[in-house]
């Protein structure tokens, strides 16, 4: 029994028809403690299969340290989205729901290594000077989430210093307590900064400006 | 027990700027049906929206009441639905733009200004800003938002899995999106002002029908309780006049709506709720200024109503431009 019905699967053909790079989706489970894992696993072997440029390199988290150390990833399920280079794009539980609509677009922002961004937002971001870590809290059932965290992933494709983590809230409770996140979407900058709802991109940029300023 | 959607994710800001034939303020349903008429016939279309495309409909978990849908639609699919069938006519939409006022400057010419201080200038302007969720007033209610306090069950339910939850509300936004909450918490609790549920019957039998749910009324909700987090509500059981506490980690209010219409308030004639008055062709009293939907007065925000409405205003202003 397959995730994506015939119309997702036409769907995504066509989003990702023409992607011109060639990107990775590191899958990385947990034997111990994961409660989709089977399914995070079958659905990117979907996403791949819908275009010759997505291959899935799939790990466990324990077993594989190494490989999750270098991607840095702590925790599973996650799947690190990679073109040419790594450009710091995570997304951590199952992307589904609205969130599968994230997945496909940190796959074509990873192959063309392009954004939407205006000029004012670019030159902001290549000019920064320290590392940025952009965390995305989302739910799958929440419309407005896919906005969040596409942002947060094409700011760091335009910045080698900027990270982004996309994180299901539901899947990691213990997270979601850390981070007291109670509404989503949910953006912290730096572990400090916290914008709520989907921002445009200059609130994300004044958001990262106190951060790096505090 | 999955599922995937696909949705444009990306704000939307490209425009050709220029005289429009019609600025449209606000991308719910109502917004959006006159953009699919006056943009297909050729009409040179804007939308400006204060956040993204969709409205409030967008967070409508399931609608179930809109024709040509037999098994429900979530409102979000819905919303991107009409969305791309305005743009497939070349309407142009720009996000997260707020306007703050409407400045008519001569017939045949309105200026819209924007937060972002920008001018839009239409031949004809048409608000369809519809109505945001009324807040109670009470103690905690501001200082608890985003602690606990929500406005969307449909985002922030499944961040309440295994807890207690009170809906205040239980009129129909209270118990549809009440529903989806239920399947996530461990208890949900409706509170309601008045002694009995104003909803559809269809969904008072659902919530009742539901193990995990309590529905409370005659009860006036006084304070949101918690510190760091929401701890629970309290309000007056308003017949034996006792305050009592209801235990919850999670606070969805839905008591009614108001409409979005601060940057009009001078400029139209509203109505004692402050919903904008216009004639029948959903005209307002500024010649070439149109109001549609839920902002609208005698409009009982209903989408197919809205629908109605945007198609009223395209017809209307479609006479009006020819005889400009």
């Amino acid at each position: 029994m397959t995730l994506l019905n015939d119309e997702i699967v036409q769907n995504v053909k066509d989003m990702l028809a023409e992607i011109p790079n060639e990107v990775t989706l590191t899958v990385f489970t947990d034997d111990q403690n994961c409660e989709y894992c089977t399914e995070i696993v079958q659905l990117v072997n979907e996403v791949a299969a819908t275009s010759e440029k997505v291959t899935v390199e799939q790990y466990e988290i324990h077993k594989d340290n190494d490989r999750a150390q270098a991607l840095n990833i702590e925790r599973a399920p996650a799947i690190a989205i990679t073109g040419e280079r790594d450009y710091g794009l995570r997304f951590y539980g199952i992307p589904s729901g609205y969130e599968f609509s994230t997945l496909l677009h940190s796959i074509q922002a990873a192959s063309s290594g392009n954004t939407d961004l205006d000029d004012q937002v670019k030159s902001f971001l290549s000019d920064l000077n320290k590392p940025v870590n952009l965390q995305v809290f989302v739910t799958p059932t929440c419309p407005y989430c896919p906005r969040a965290a596409v942002l947060a992933m094409e700011m760091a494709i335009v910045s080698d210093l900027v990270n982004a983590d996309v994180i299901e809230s539901a899947e990691f409770p213990d997270l979601a307590n850390q981070y007291n996140v109670m509404g989503v979407p949910l953006s912290v900058v730096n572990n400090q900064e916290r914008i709520e709802g989907a921002a445009p991109p200059h609130m994300v940029v004044d958001a990262i400006r106190k951060a790096l300023a505090a | 027990m999955f599922d995937f959607k696909i949705t444009d994710s990306k704000p939307k800001k490209q425009t050709e700027g220029g005289l429009y034939d019609i600025v449209i303020i606000g991308g719910g349903p109502a917004g959006l049906t006159t953009a699919i008429y006056t943009a297909r016939d050729g009409m040179k279309t804007l939308i400006l929206d204060r956040e993204t495309t969709g409205g409030l409909a967008a967070t409508t978990e399931l609608i179930e009441n809109y024709p040509g849908f037999p098994q429900g639609i979530s409102g979000m699919d819905l919303m991107d639905r009409i969305r791309q069938q305005a743009e497939r006519f070349g309407t142009e939409i720009i996000e997260f733009e707020e306007v703050r006022a409407v400045v008519p400057v001569e017939e045949g010419l309105i200026e819209v200004h924007t937060e972002g201080d920008q001018v839009f200038q239409g031949k004809t302007v048409v608000i369809a800003t519809g109505s945001e969720p009324k807040k109670l007033g009470i103690p905690g209610e501001d200082e608890l938002y985003g602690k606990g306090v929500s406005y969307c069950a449909t985002c922030d339910g499944p961040l309440f899995k295994g807890k207690d939850v009170v809906i205040i509300g239980a009129g129909n936004s209270g118990l549809q999106e009440g529903i989806p909450v239920l399947e996530y918490a461990n208890h949900v609790t409706f509170l309601e002002f008045l002694a009995y549920s104003r909803a559809e019957q269809i969904l008072q039998d659902r919530v009742r029908a539901h193990e995990k749910s309590t529905l409370i009324f005659n009860h006036r909700v006084i304070e949101i309780k918690g510190e760091r987090a929401v701890t629970g509500v309290s309000a007056i059981d308003r017949e034996t006049n006792e305050e009592k506490f209801f235990p919850a980690d999670g606070v969805f209010i839905y008591v009614g709506y108001s409409p979005y219409t601060a940057f009009v308030r001078d400029l139209v004639d509203l109505n004692k709720w402050g919903y904008i008055q216009t004639d029948e062709l959903m005209r307002t009293k500024v010649p070439g200024l149109y109001a549609i939907g839920d902002v609208r007065a005698d409009n009982p925000a209903q989408m197919t109503v809205s629908v109605g409405d945007g198609t009223k205003a395209a017809l209307a202003i479609r006479e009006y431009l020819q005889n400009l």
